[in-house]
């Protein structure tokens, strides 16, 4: 598929930084005409920023994007356009109150006297599109919203296809596709890529990429780790290593010497949680001093689990007993007075308080202990508060800091020093390295494996391999819902835990 | 599950400890915005009707006139800064004046009709919360519900007619025998709802879990936080306040009718918003709400002591509530870069 | 001037006198001891053919628009052969057209319409006249004089006319007399009229001049807070006039509460709690001036003249005049036992 011509996009050291996080850290991308480009990467990689940086609804801080031999600015999602260059989200943005035809034509719709919409000539081109799509069944004067979510792929598609379009960015076109669609969806790219059009796919599914990809870019803390990857000949556990693993050495802190003592008795124990749709049942105990870790790609349920066992999601079987006393099923409240901290995967979105300081992030879970009848010591609080991010070497040091302020590893902190002032004994991490600079994760480590030293329980929940087999002592290995493998972490390597994740890879 | 947080032994750092947090003086800095405004105006006020407005009386008349709808604002102030919004207080006001003011409840005297108004604001904020926390209705629409319901009602209580008030130790209360230290009761009762809002928004647990709950829901129930029983309480408050205020209305117009409390839900929330209380949550401030009521009372004041007519009156509020939130925006945008 | 006040004038002068023909014949005034209860009806108040009047007002929300559909029913409920299909009253435009047309499409015999917007409602009023059904416009005036066959209201110039008039004698003598107006909604076109009409009143006494006006809504909390502003504004003057007793409720209370009693207090619209402290003749309120309710009873009885066929009792023509406006007494202590019956709470 290869052209000896330029290649029609080039995107090289691309940075972009939100506050606390570097998103993209010089990532380079090469799209020629008429290939299928995969892109590659777990959750939180930068795929997503990436695309809207080429779709211009972000303006990256450094780096150049060469577009057809010149180099361009996109300012704006309209100058990308009119490059064109078509980006199909995730979440589709359709307006579900408009016909078909409205949604395909909106922003560009063909008018007379400049305002006056040709409502004909717009029904006729949308019906024209969707036969190219192969899906002449779409009716043009139908609302978006009464269309099944296939469709409304297809009309996006056709959305982005009523421009003069070269480059199209498909952010998991078949997430919500049964496989028979998907397989309609793939012979349109095929058609597309025969007409010189080119094609960025992101996926998490390999055995797509194998399918209709030409090359592979992988992501990763936002890097790009590999670029254009033959997509049909490097082997799935290279790529799957690449997303996974480590492009950083990282020094993971000693595990106590003696493991934690098999007598003691467990603090939690998970016996039979099931949610319907979500994950089968787990079983599950974990000690005091213990870091457990469960590892699985996206979609193995073990965020899903992790919020279970917290009671912000319901059961639908099984219990979840506290030194024996079983908690009452989705209730929160009933998790944390139990004992049980949880720090969220999306961090900002689930876990902080961002208009507000460190001291307040660090007490909201203790208020009734700084209060007498609801009556808050604020001195008291205050300085417990800077205790306990002081025992998490927080930086800054200072607790009245605005919390938005903070690097991503510094309010991972925050969050944890939450749970120390509670006084929790059951710690469930969510990707606690999610959104935190690379350099900074090491400290991270140590200090979860401090708390774990210091009597608490850990549960840690992983989708990068080497972590938890670093941290862990002892490692569920999941696989879409399922627990396929349990073994102390020493009793496992990165290769091992990759050939259980993806075994009988995932069916489209 | 009681046991302490492995922490407590190190020393807490008693000098650092004292030091004014940074996110006080933020909120302060709006306020002093707010004051400016203020200033402005009474120097605008001092120097067009010297005799007139800079006087004890006018005080008074001011402070009176900013007590209903002042007490108002301090409950609708708790509910903005938890995220949500109560359209109903106006209705709400209304509904517990004209029920305060029926024939059968005047038998009862004074306390009847302060028992009445205080129970009807509390059962309709009670009506709201439940629909919100509970029954999963968006804040808008339960309240926009409660607004409509509850102003029907008082057109059916009141068939239209305005219902005097016939109890004298209620009439007493309005006028200026009753001043004590020349301080009218009507503006005693608001300076002290005042006081409560602020201590309870600032120096509890209640107060803290509000402002959690508009920041991030989300991240607030994870935190361990009753959101949905937070949420009931806010709005039982802003009922209880509805309640207070329909009483002091009672006391300053000296009867009930269903036409009282006309558009306070939009005053209510321009006053909190000007005073620099986020419309999406997560912050709020009654020093800034109060301020907000009193700039919006010294206008119409100031205007009315001019002799210059309601159009312009309007005019000039709408173009105060752009300049007080562009200055608060440029002072926003200041104090998160510093 | 709006063109509805010089519509109010030209025909003023014509249809005052008839105005006071039918008044004396309907005798709703000065006699009668309850709204429409012991009256002589306009027409012939033998039985005649059954009549069916559609009526459409506003929302009740203010006692004055209460006492239009209290005057109505009581007077249709005194004729048997009268049915009497009432709306739901609404403030929106569109509900009310709504609420015609299904007026219309029943075949109601007669519709009386109180708009809530005069304007605004024109073109239902059209749209019922071509249908053949004959409109009584009530107070609020239509666009278009097609729109109805017979318009009856209020004089709101001649209101604020009168107001000033009474306000003048009583200061004719005094040197340099000041006088304070509040008014009622200022959007509304009627609160200029009667401002205006106050104004010319008192241009025939160079003595007196209005020093404030403040405008008020209509309610009793709008009252009583622009009135403590007025009365802060102002710390010296000799009458006030208000536009409406219900702000007065309000206004009173706001005068009560400042402590003042050095003026006279004229008021507007003619509220039974008005009438009450102007007979007491312990408060400042010495006057009210007449916007009466009691309209909608004789538009009721001008529906069903029309219905039959009928004229006006009492007048020389066979038909119902084109257009009544009443006239805005001014009840004082002198007069108020006469008026109180008609006064609305």
């Amino acid at each position: 598929m290869a052209t000896p011509e330029p290649p029609l996009l080039t995107m090289s050291g691309i940075t972009k930084s939100f506050p606390g996080v570097r998103a993209l850290d010089g990532v380079d991308l090469e799209v020629r005409a008429g290939e299928v480009h995969c892109l590659l990467g777990q959750n939180g990689a930068g795929k997503s920023t990436l695309i809207k940086v080429l779709a211009g609804a972000h303006q990256p801080d450094d780096g150049t994007i060469t577009w057809r031999g010149e180099q361009v600015t996109l300012t704006s999602p309209v100058a990308a356009m009119r490059l064109g260059i078509a980006t199909i989200y995730q979440e589709l943005d359709l307006v579900a109150g408009l016909s078909v035809a409205e949604n395909v034509f909106l922003g560009h719709e063909p008018t007379t006297a400049g305002f006056v919409v040709r409502r004909t000539s717009a029904r006729t081109a949308t019906a024209a599109l969707l036969r190219r799509l192969g899906h002449p069944e779409i009716d043009p004067a139908r609302a978006v919203g009464e269309l099944p979510a296939a469709q409304r792929q297809i009309v996006s598609m056709a959305r982005a296809l009523s421009h003069d379009v070269r480059l199209i960015v498909m952010d998991e076109p078949s997430a919500a596709l049964d496989p028979d669609e998907t397989a309609n969806l793939f012979r349109i790219v095929t058609d597309l890529t025969a007409d010189g059009v080119a094609v960025v796919h992101i996926s998490h599914r390999l055995e797509e990429i194998r399918r209709i990809g030409d090359r592979v870019t992988v992501l990763k803390d936002g890097r790009a780790v590999a670029g254009g990857l033959p997509a049909k000949d490097t082997p799935t556990r290279d790529i799957v290593a690449m997303m996974t693993g480590r492009n950083v050495e990282y020094v993971f802190p000693e595990r106590p010497s003696v493991p934690a003592a098999p007598t003691r008795p467990p603090v939690l124990r998970v016996e039979g949680l099931t949610r319907q749709g979500e994950f089968a049942p787990v079983d599950l105990k974990l000690r005091p001093g213990e870091i457990v870790g469960l590892a699985g790609l996206v979609g193995s349920g073990r965020s899903e689990i992790l919020e279970t066992i917290y009671g912000a999601r319901r059961p639908t079987a099984g219990r979840v007993l506290v030194d024996g006393r079983p908690l009452r099923p989705g209730s929160v409240r009933a998790a944390v007075r139990a004992g049980l901290g949880l720090a969220p995967e999306e961090r900002k979105a689930q876990g902080l308080l961002l208009l507000e300081s460190v001291t307040r992030n660090v007490s909201v879970s203790s208020l009734s202990r700084f209060s007498r009848g609801g009556w808050l010591d604020r001195t008291a609080e205050r300085a417990a508060a800077r205790t306990a991010t002081r025992e998490l070497s927080l930086r800054p040091d200072n607790p009245d800091a605005r919390i938005r302020t903070l690097s991503g590893g510094n309010q991972q902190k925050a969050v944890l020093a939450r749970w120390l002032l509670r006084g929790c004994r059951v710690l469930l991490l969510d990707e606690p390295t999610r959104g935190v600079d690379v350099g900074a994760r090491a400290e991270l480590y140590a200090v979860i494996r401090r708390l774990a030293d210091d009597g608490l329980a850990v549960l840690l929940v992983s989708s990068e391999v080497p972590e938890v087999l670093g941290l862990a002592d002892r490692v569920l290995v999941l696989r879409e819902g399922h627990v396929v493998h349990t073994a102390p972490a020493r009793e496992l390597d990165e290769h091992r835990v990759l050939d259980l994740v993806m075994e009988g890879s995932p069916t489209p | 599950m009681t046991q302490p947080a492995p922490v407590t032994t190190a020393e807490p750092p008693v000098g650092e400890a004292a030091g004014r947090p940074p996110l006080g003086l933020r909120a302060d800095v709006r306020n002093l915005s707010l004051l400016g405004v203020l200033a402005v105006l009474i120097a605008v006020g001092g120097i067009t009707r010297p005799d007139q407005f800079l006087d004890t009386s006018n005080l008074q008349l001011v402070l009176t006139q900013a007590s209903v709808i002042g007490v108002v604002t301090v409950g609708m102030t708790f509910v903005i800064t938890s995220g949500g919004i109560d359209l109903s207080v106006g209705a709400i006001v209304a509904l517990a004046s004209v029920w305060a003011t029926t024939v059968a409840t005047q038998e009862y005297g004074f306390a009847g009709i302060l028992f009445t108004a205080v129970v009807v604001g509390l059962g309709c904020g009670l009506v709201n919360g439940l629909l919100i926390a509970y029954g999963g209705m968006v804040p808008f629409i339960a309240t926009l519900a409660m607004l409509a319901s509850a102003r029907g009602l008082a057109l059916q209580i009141t068939d239209g007619k305005t219902q005097i008030v016939t109890v004298q130790s209620v009439l007493d209360l309005g006028v200026p025998d009753a001043y004590i230290l020349g301080i009218p009761p009507l503006v005693l009762v608001f300076a002290a709802v005042t006081v409560i809002g602020w201590l309870l928004l600032n120096r509890t647990t209640f107060g803290r879990r509000t402002v959690a709950v508009g920041g991030n829901a989300e991240a607030a129930r994870l935190a361990g936080i009753d959101v949905r029983r937070q949420r009931l309480y806010l709005y039982l408050l802003s009922g209880l306040c509805c309640g207070i205020a329909a009483f002091l209305l009672i006391v300053l117009a000296g009867s009930g009718q269903n036409t009282n409390g006309n558009l306070y839900e939009l005053d209510a929330i321009a006053a909190a918003i000007i005073g620099g209380t986020l419309l999406s949550g997560g912050r709020g401030t009654i020093v800034g709400s109060v301020l907000g009521v009193l700039v919006f009372t010294t206008i119409t004041n100031i205007f009315a002591l001019n002799n210059l007519q309601s159009d312009v009156q309007q005019i000039a509020k709408g173009a105060i509530i752009v300049a007080a939130v562009l200055v608060q925006r440029r002072t926003a945008r200041g104090a998160a870069e510093a | 001037m709006p063109p509805t006040s010089r519509r109010g004038l030209l025909f003023g002068t014509a249809a005052v006198s008839a105005g006071a023909l039918l008044t004396a014949c309907t005798s709703n005034e000065p006699k009668n001891s309850a709204p429409a209860t012991d009256n002589v009806p306009a027409a012939a108040d033998k039985p005649g053919t059954p009549v069916t009047i559609g009526f459409a007002g506003p929302q009740a929300d203010h006692g004055w628009l209460n006492a239009i559909n209290e005057n109505a029913k009581a007077r249709a409920a005194k004729y048997a052969e009268v049915t009497l299909e009432i709306t739901e009253g609404s403030n929106d435009t569109a509900a009310q057209i709504g609420q015609i047309q299904t007026l219309i499409n029943k075949k109601v015999d007669v519709l009386v319409i109180l708009p809530a917007d005069g304007k605004a409602l024109t073109q239902v009023g059209l749209q019922a006249m071509k249908a053949g059904i004959p409109v009584i416009n009530l107070d609020r005036v239509f666009a278009s004089p097609q729109a109805y066959r017979c318009w009856i209201g209020g004089d709101n110039y001649g209101m604020g006319l009168n107001a000033g008039r009474y306000i003048g004698e009583q200061l004719k003598d005094k040197p340099n007399a000041k006088v304070v107006e509040l008014a009622g909604m200022d959007n509304l076109e009627l609160t200029k009229q009667r401002t205006q009409g106050f104004d010319d009143a008192l241009k025939n006494y160079p003595n007196i001049r209005k020093v404030a006006r403040q405008a008020a809504e209509f309610t009793v909390e709008s009252g009583q807070a622009k009135m403590a502003q007025l009365l802060q504004a102002q710390q010296q003057f000799d009458a006030l006039w208000n536009h409406d007793d219900d702000q007065g409720v309000g206004a009173l209370r706001a005068i009560q509460q400042a402590g003042r009693d050095d003026f006279l207090m004229v008021g507007g619209a003619g509220a039974k709690s008005a009438m009450d402290a102007i007979k007491a003749g312990n408060s400042v309120l010495k006057a009210t001036v007449l916007y009466p309710p009691t309209m909608a009873a004789s538009a009721i009885d001008l529906a069903r003249a029309l219905g039959q066929k009928k004229g006006v009792s009492g007048m020389s023509e066979l038909e119902i005049p084109a257009s009544i406006t009443l006239y805005s007494a001014v009840v004082t202590k002198e007069n108020v036992d006469d008026y109180l019956p008609t006064g609305f709470s």
